[in-house]
């Protein structure tokens, strides 16, 4: 067993049955496990409403405050979050995560310079002044290829593009030196250029500065590109995780084998209609001993409405009655 | 930026101009003779027409109307009948009565409308919440009189902490002027609190529901500034609208509670010239407090153009 | 239920003054006018003839605060509803007129908004006169451009909906629009602000009795009697009590009502997005 052989400091997380619930009780995240090694881009990926967000969210104590986790272990940059205080939990994430939303202006504060948001946390976690704390911000800037850092840090966020401020965005995640970013399907409302700018810079990141990325994405195609191991979810659950290699070259789960199967390739013929996977994803019973996956499942067989068997080979999980 | 500026001058001319015709409009349909008013009924037919033509009221309506508006820009509101005295220097006698006690209103309102909107926002549905929801419910639904002779009675006359009644100017005894106008401005700030402490608290709610306040939280930041340095900064400009139309609004008379208080402010001269049917008092007045009341909201928002830089990229719209 | 705690209240405040509203017309413990001199100044007791005592003229509170419901509601709703006709009718004109009349409309509306406080009432009251109709017309021209507005914009805002303009290219002709399409898309808006109106109306109402510029004695009307105690209300305290907690039961219930549909709309518009 991988996890069994490596020791525990190698890997910047470590979680293990996630479950996360609403104040109702639905279930939305039930059983998931990742485990992300030191200094790899780790992607996570499902259709929207799969729970990816919410299993990264949880990782770095961004759960909206009516919904509630739990989990067997969460180990985030060395230190178990189920024993530690929130305060701590606060300050060990503030030092040692960053976190890159979605690209909205409003990630951003709209009525702040970026001089007087981008240096708080590092202020806060360090016993550096503002000034130093500035200076910093400017070599960081320029590494994510802005020219002229100091006239960058007097606008307001809402005077850059979207490409510009998702990279003030990584600039503020990389202030703290972070262990982790978690980079919540950054690249999305990004023209095809400045997506493929931005990636980039995320694997010069990981390569200069051997920070482990939390990937989240839609797109199975980008996620193949730049991480080293992924995790397919689907409907609250990881039905899958590996090696980016072992996942693409052999998927077991038949949804990640359809996934796969749809993702668009450049051969596709004009007339040719877009694969797509029948039915939706559901919202309700995620709690079910049984596959969630059945309902679309082209291999269902009876079994799997009451059990789902557990696989675990090398490092290659998944979660189907199928071998 | 000073094209958003002139749009708003140049609206609020409009919206005067606009004032002045109502108010000219509504004051001549007035019934009975302004002349046979002031001359009493004892008055010759000969008298009423003599002044008729020196009060100019023998003009066609429009003449007259420009008569007036050409005086008012000229500062000149014409002589009050009832007082006897020049309309400029009765509202001059009185502006700075009404004015102190709305700019001590609104700060009372301010301090207790920001405390418990942002405290009822961070804890939503918290014992606090509730405590500022009842404020902002009761603070609108409470009548100023009524609230106004509860204070008179008990702080006034029972434990005689503060005057109830008259003014004391600010140069004559600092002291004075303070107790003077401490209970008619609580008694103000009452009712404007639970307005202001309704917007506050919605915006505030609003504000730390935006994504950046993710962000704040993720960098691990301490609670005050979270929520002093993002979430109320991003929640100041509707409260920040909403204080200076409430501020424009005291500052134009509060005939109630002036009245309540003995003030001799500019809410107890309209009531006067209601009450005495002072139409040339009446027509200065109005004129003189929506004049004001619109530059204070013009102002109020350009200020806010200038904290709030986004405006420029956000076309303002009806 | 739960979530609007706010509606319930209200309702239940609104029937308390509205069961005392119907009940003076059945009955009154005395005539609300009639003077006893030597039975001035009563405390309220419960078990006696004047459950909440008498006034500086004798007259019994309790028949004065059932009579003065009548005035209060008569005024609230009688000029609420006057202004919201005028403003509904003002409000589509100028929003369905070409644009030199609709922006005519629109700035004397602009107008009206822009006097302070009530200002504009006291004006038209001493135009209209005092008393119950100058009070209903004064307060009446106050509430036209809140609706004409609300109505304006919410026209602007359906018109350049499909629906509508499927409508117009029947032919069908702007007043067969105005009724069956915007009049029931405009409803729920126009019932919240209604009800949140009447509970600004009452204050105003009982602000310009107690100027002695609304109901004039010797009528009852619960801010005159507001108004009438104050000379008295050192040594009797409770003649202010039971008119002062009259009018917060009417504002506070209307406002209520009108906040607990707004929450409802907001939801009602969250769940359409």
């Amino acid at each position: 067993m991988m996890n069994e052989i490596m020791n525990d400091a190698d890997n910047t997380v470590i979680l293990k049955n996630l479950h996360v619930s609403d104040s109702m009780g639905n279930t939305l995240v039930s059983s998931s496990s990742i485990t992300i090694k030191m200094g790899e881009i780790f992607g996570l990926v499902g259709e929207s409403g799969s729970g990816k967000t919410l299993t990264a969210k949880s990782l770095i104590n961004l759960l909206p405050d009516d919904l509630c986790c739990s989990a067997d272990e969460m180990i985030v940059a060395g230190k178990n979050m189920l024993e530690i205080s929130l305060r701590e939990k606060k300050a060990h994430i503030g030092k040692n995560a960053g976190y890159i939303p979605q690209n909205t202006v409003f990630f951003l504060h709209p009525m702040i310079k970026i001089k007087n948001q981008i240096a708080d946390g590092f202020i806060d976690h360090t016993n550096k002044n503002k000034k130093e704390a500035l200076e910093k911000a400017e070599g960081i800037l320029r590494k994510v290829g802005f020219s002229n850092p100091k006239s960058v840090l007097n606008y307001y966020p809402w005077q850059l593009s979207g490409g510009m401020r998702q990279r003030i965005n990584i600039a503020m995640a990389l202030m703290n030196d972070p262990k982790l970013i978690v980079a919540d399907e950054p690249t999305t409302a990004l023209d095809s250029t400045v997506q493929k700018q931005v990636m980039e810079l995320f694997r010069s990141i990981n390569e200069e500065l051997s920070i482990s990325i939390l990937l989240i994405s839609h797109n199975l195609g980008l996620v193949k590109n730049y991480s080293h191991s992924l995790a397919v979810m689907y409907a609250g659950a990881v039905v899958e995780s590996g090696t980016t290699k072992s996942v693409f070259e052999n998927p077991k789960h038949p949804y990640t084998q359809l996934l796969i199967d749809i993702i668009p390739t450049m051969k596709i013929k004009k007339t040719e209609p877009l694969a797509e996977i029948p039915g939706y994803v559901q919202e309700k019973g995620r709690d079910t001993k049984g596959c969630l996956f059945r309902d679309r499942c082209p291999k269902a067989m009876e079994i799997c409405e009451n059990y789902v068997k557990e696989h675990e080979d090398g490092g290659h999980y998944f979660r189907c009655n199928l071998d | 930026m000073l094209r958003y500026v002139l749009d708003r001058v140049k609206s609020s001319v409009v919206v005067l101009l606009v004032v002045s015709i109502i108010t000219f409009a509504v004051l001549m349909i007035i019934p009975g003779d302004p002349a046979q008013l002031i001359l009493g009924t004892e008055a010759t037919t000969e008298m009423v027409e003599e002044l008729h033509a020196a009060m100019g009221l023998d003009r066609p309506l429009y003449q007259q109307y420009l008569g007036w508006l050409n005086d008012l820009l000229h500062l000149d509101m014409g002589t009050s009948y009832v007082y006897g005295e020049s309309v400029k220097s009765l509202i001059t006698g009185s502006l700075p009565v009404t004015l102190s006690i709305s700019v001590f209103a609104m700060i009372i309102a301010v301090f207790f409308a920001f405390l418990f909107g942002m405290l009822s926002a961070i804890k939503k549905n918290s014992i606090i919440d509730y405590f500022s929801r009842s404020i902002m419910q009761l603070g609108t639904a409470i009548p100023s009189f009524w609230i106004g002779m509860v204070f008179i009675v008990y702080f006034g006359l029972k434990l005689k902490l503060f005057p109830v009644s008259g003014f004391v100017p600010f140069s004559d005894d600092f002291g004075g002027f303070i107790k003077s106008i401490t209970l008619p401005s609580v008694v103000l700030a009452i009712g404007e609190t639970g307005t202001l402490l309704r917007i506050v608290r919605s915006s505030m709610l609003d504000s730390l529901n935006q994504d950046y306040m993710d962000m704040a939280k993720v960098k691990g930041l301490g609670a005050r500034k979270i929520y002093i340095k993002y979430a109320l900064r991003g929640a100041l400009i509707a409260p920040l609208t909403i204080i200076g139309m409430q501020f424009a609004k005291l500052a134009g008379g509060t005939v109630v509670v002036e009245t309540i208080f003995s003030l001799p402010g500019l809410g107890r001269l309209v009531l006067g010239a209601v009450e005495h049917r002072d139409i040339v008092l009446l027509q200065g007045l109005v004129m003189f407090i929506t004049a004001m009341v619109i530059f204070i909201t013009l102002a109020v928002d350009v200020l806010i153009m200038f904290i709030n830089p986004r405006i420029k990229s956000f076309q303002r719209g009806e | 239920m739960k979530k609007n705690l706010s509606i319930v209240i209200g309702i239940i405040l609104i029937l308390l003054i509205l069961e005392m509203w119907g009940l003076s017309f059945a009955y009154m413990p005395y005539p609300p006018n009639e003077m006893n001199i030597s039975e001035r100044f009563l405390k309220p007791d419960f078990d006696s003839e004047h459950m909440l005592g008498t006034d500086n003229f004798g007259r019994d509170i309790l028949s004065r605060l059932m009579y003065g419901s009548r005035n209060v509601l008569l005024v609230g709703i009688g000029s609420v509803t006057l202004g919201t006709i005028f403003g509904i009718a003002l409000g589509a004109v100028a929003a369905m007129l070409k644009k030199a009349a609709s922006s005519v409309i629109m700035r004397i509306m602009d107008g009206l908004m822009s006097f302070p406080g009530i200002l504009l009432a006291l004006m038209i009251v001493t135009v209209a006169g005092k008393g119950l109709k100058g009070s209903i017309i004064a307060i009446g021209i106050f509430m036209i451009p809140v609706f004409a507005r609300l109505v304006y914009s919410m026209i602007l805002d359906t018109e350049n909906l499909l629906y509508i303009k499927a409508a117009k290219s029947y032919g069908t002709t702007n007043r067969q629009i105005f009724f069956r399409h915007f009049v029931p898309a405009m409803l729920p808006e126009l019932v919240t602000q209604y009800s949140s109106s009447i509970g600004s109306a009452v204050m105003i109402e009982t602000s310009l009795s107690f100027l002695g510029l609304g109901i004039q004695p010797p009528y009852a009307s619960w801010g005159l009697m507001l108004s009438e105690s104050r000379q008295y209300f050192l040594t009797y305290p409770y003649l202010a009590v039971a008119p002062g907690i009259a009018i917060i039961i009417t504002i506070l219930g209307f406002n209520l009502i009108g906040d607990g549909l707004n929450d409802m709309l907001i939801n009602r518009r969250s769940h359409d997005e």
